[in-house]
């Protein structure tokens, strides 16, 4: 498999005279985890429907696998979508199933395993999320971040190459946000598929990145690991990593504890 | 999903099933299906207008029915209708048919007057005695001349009234009224028992009644005059009067001699009274124009024949098929 | 092209016509993903369950008491004409033809039609619908076609039970409460009801199950703006689909009676 998982070509994107998407340039590696930072509603979640094809760009190009998925009619899309799993904002389970049918769901309907390897995957995988006991609750009896749980087990159940996550901190307290982060990094160094993750939460994005991406103004202004992110000279750059300090407060970012005397 | 153990198939399926008895029991029971495949024979009408029937318009016998309509053609400007009668059901070869409604309004249906005969009608034959049917135009048209015959004769009537007659019943009339008034005045007085008097004005008064009584049963054409005429409330009045009298004089008040001995009242009040009898028996006898106006029978009869047919129509009215009505109270009530 | 006002005055009109496109397109879409394999029979028992089996007590106390009234109305304009047996001719043929279709569809519209467009516009709104279309699966032949189909089957299913416990509950108080001649109003029925008029009402109700379900799903399907979205777009599909129904049931009559 080539290194670059997904690579945008001057993608552009407008929603009537608000330009969200102008001239994105990024290359996604693959079995790494790239994070793209941006400020909310700065076109970062329109950025990742235009990755899995939930939105057609005004022009620009996005190759996944050797084939332009903005061109792709929508049979031959479903079929790269396959390779993709994705974990949304606020988990998206399915609130007419329990969870184990949520996670069972893309099983049965895109494989023809029987009922019993259906089971043994899906507990598998439950498994590995921590939730094995909660096969029968409804996704509304269950917490935000055990919701974000299950949805990476529905998100990883068909062993995607490709992993979207949409804000996977967003609306959860610091302890449980980390304990999502240090899943995804887990999950990620057992099966070595390529992440990509959009937050806001740049402190917590730090820990499980591979490379970062700044996402400004409707550019990719930024592109490095996190070490060479907090070294960046450019503006925007700095004036973001500043926004997220909190005066004499020494959190639990590592960036902050080096930078103390 | 759900916690109950019967799976959402059985109970749609239960669901439809129901459903589905229910459809096929409506049908049976308001389908008219299986009427024509229960065989039977065809015979052939020809009516001179078959407005109002249909396929499947009902064929009866005695209000029950044995066949239907099955087809209606059009022969040398004729209608010719084809009707399947039920197996079993034997039409006499004399057997009579019309063309009935149901009500006024109704729809029309054939009813066949079975015959005596003990030969009967075979697959193809044809019925060839029809009756006319009752129209409705038809009766309503009768009516109309009826009612214009009506006012002619009111006209000639009002005619032979302005005559000689007229002058007469007004007089006598006047006479009347002035006798009363003349009696007012003094016989409160002269009340007592001048028999012959009474006798005379009770005479007199029985006659008007009868006539009344005859005006207001409304026999023949007379009926009439109530509506127009003076005359007969005139008369009506004086009688009240004479009564009134009649009564004061036999409860015996005032003097008897003072009216005795009034020659000019005893004359005015026989005069009176003789021209009204006159002019009572004259009708009665069926002298004079106006007699013969009551007794004219054939004028009558004619108006009692057209009262008759409309009341037919009318007994049909209590079983009004519904269509148009439904159709207005349908507006009614949506 | 359009100067500024024309525009602003033609743009609510746009906007209507836009809406009934986009609520073709996905009536057309759904007959199109009817006939692709795979079959989610499964997703269609539910959701039959869910409008037909589930509306059944709704329907049958509407439907009896319907019939109740109109008997109880006609028998007060027919004893005018002294023509009390037509009562029962009335409430079959108003149930039957107009009332048990569309009094019917109206009620499983505000039960079922909310609960659809509620269920897919928070489905919308939470990204269950992105997620569909992210597992490479269409969002119509998994969510828009069962509820069609339901509603497609199940809408005369409900209507015949309808028109007949609207029948009994005309019985009921025509025969039972107001004395009329039990013969008469049993044989005016079968006398003027004709089948069609049955098979007709049946198919008006299928349609209009179909209206309701396509106009339902459409509005929740795009929904936008969160929880009050959802509540916009359920009360947006049960009055636009009570009133399309309306409106289409005149056309229906008028073209079939």
């Amino acid at each position: 498999m080539e290194d670059t998982a997904i690579r945008i070509i001057d993608l552009h994107k407008s929603f009537g005279p608000q330009k969200v998407l102008d001239g994105i340039n990024l290359e996604v590696e693959t079995g790494k985890i790239t994070v793209i930072i941006g400020k909310s509603g700065g076109g970062k979640s329109v950025l990742l429907k235009h990755i899995i094809g939930l939105l057609k760009p005004d022009s620009g190009e996005i190759w996944v696998n050797g084939n332009d998925i903005t061109k792709l009619p929508e049979k031959e899309l479903n079929e790269v979508r396959r390779s993709f799993g994705m974990l949304f904002q606020e988990a998206a389970l399915f609130d007419s199933m329990d969870v184990f049918d949520n996670v069972a769901f893309p099983l049965r309907e895109h494989t023809k395993l029987s009922d019993r390897e259906i089971e043994s995957v899906v507990e598998e995988r439950l498994r590995q999320v921590g939730l094995l006991t909660f096969t029968e609750k409804m996704p509304s009896e269950l917490s935000g971040g055990m919701r974000k749980r299950v949805g990476l087990a529905r998100a990883l159940v068909l062993d995607p190459d490709i992993i979207l996550f949409d804000e996977p901190t967003s609306a959860l307290d610091p302890i449980i946000s980390l304990s999502i982060l240090d899943l995804i990094r887990e999950t990620q160094q057992r099966i070595q598929k390529t992440y990509v993750v959009i937050s806001h939460d740049i402190l917590g994005m730090f820990r499980i990145a591979d490379k970062v991406a700044m996402l400004y103004g409707g550019k990719i202004i930024e592109y490095g690991t996190p070490y060479e992110i907090r070294r960046s000279t450019k503006e925007a750059t700095k004036e973001f990593l500043k926004a997220t300090k909190i005066p004499g407060f020494t959190g639990g970012s590592y960036e902050q504890q080096q930078d103390f005397p | 999903m759900s916690s109950s153990k019967i799976s959402p198939e059985l109970k749609v399926g239960i669901l439809v099933l129901v459903s589905i008895m229910i459809l096929f029991y409506m049908s049976f029971r308001i389908g008219r299906l299986g009427t024509f495949r229960e065989g039977g024979y065809e015979i052939t009408v020809t009516f001179a207008n078959a407005n109002g029937l249909d396929r499947r318009s009902p064929v009866q016998i005695a209000g029950v029915e044995v066949g239907k309509v099955k087809n209606i053609a059009l022969d040398s400007y004729k209608a010719m209708l084809t009707l399947t009668i039920k197996e079993g059901v034997k039409v006499p070869v004399d057997s009579k048919i019309i063309v009935k409604a149901q009500g006024l309004l109704g729809d029309k249906y054939i009813e066949i007057l079975p015959g005596t005969e003990k030969k009967f009608l075979a697959q193809g034959d044809r019925i060839k005695d029809v009756i006319p049917g009752i129209d409705f135009n038809e009766i309503f048209t009768q009516v109309n001349v009826a009612a214009k015959n009506f006012g002619e004769t009111m006209g000639e009537f009002k005619d032979i009234l302005g005559d000689k007659e007229k002058t007469n019943i007004k007089k006598s009339i006047a006479n009347i009224e002035s006798l009363s008034g003349d009696f007012r005045t003094f016989m409160t007085d002269n009340k007592g028992n001048i028999t012959r008097v009474v006798n005379n004005t009770a005479v007199v008064s029985e006659k008007l009644s009868s006539i009344a009584k005859d005006i207001e049963q409304g026999k023949g054409t007379l009926g009439l005059l109530v509506k127009d005429d003076k005359l007969y409330n005139d008369a009506k009045e004086t009688v009240t009067s004479l009564k009134n009298i009649t009564k004061d004089i036999e409860e015996g008040k005032g003097t008897l001699g003072k009216f005795a001995k009034d020659e000019t009242l005893y004359n005015d009040t026989k005069e009176a009274v003789s021209n009204i009898k006159e002019f009572t028996d004259g009708i009665k006898k069926g002298e004079g124009t106006l007699g013969k106006l009551v007794k004219d029978e054939s004028l009558y009869n004619e108006t009692e024949k057209a009262m008759k047919k409309i009341q037919k129509g009318a007994e049909g009215l209590e079983e009004i098929t519904p269509v148009t009505i439904l159709g207005t109270i349908f507006g009614f009530l949506f | 092209m359009f100067d500024a006002v024309t525009k602003k005055g033609l743009t609510p009109l746009l906007g209507i016509l836009k809406e009934l496109g986009n609520i073709g397109i996905m009536f057309l879409q759904s007959i199109y993903w009817t006939f692709r394999r795979p079959f989610k029979l499964n997703y269609i028992f539910k959701q039959m369950e869910f409008i037909g089996v589930n509306s059944i007590s709704v329907v049958i106390i509407t439907g009896t008491f319907t019939g109740m009234v109109l008997a109880l109305q006609s028998y007060y304009g027919f004893r005018k004409f002294g023509a009390e047996g037509l009562v029962g001719t009335t409430v079959a043929l108003s149930m039957t033809r107009e009332l048990g279709p569309v009094l019917t569809s109206l009620m499983v519209t505000g039960r079922a039609g909310s609960a659809m467009a509620a269920e897919l516009g928070s489905m919308r709104v939470t990204e269950q619908i992105d997620a569909l279309i992210v597992m490479a699966l269409n969002p119509i032949k998994y969510l828009v076609v069962p509820r069609v189909i339901a509603s497609f089957l199940m809408f005369p299913v409900l209507t015949s039970i309808a028109n007949f416990v609207g029948i009994i509950g005309g019985y009921l108080v025509g025969v039972k409460l107001l004395g009329i001649n039990e013969g008469a109003f049993i044989n005016k029925i079968i006398k003027y009801l004709d089948p069609e008029d049955i098979y007709n009402g049946l198919i008006k109700a299928a349609v209009f199950g179909i209206i309701m379900s396509v106009i339902s799903c459409y509005k929740g399907f795009y929904t936008r703006g969160g929880a009050e979205g959802v509540g916009r777009s359920t009360t947006e599909a049960v009055v636009m689909s009570s009133v399309t129904i309306l409106v289409t049931d005149y056309v229906l009559t008028s073209l079939m009676f």
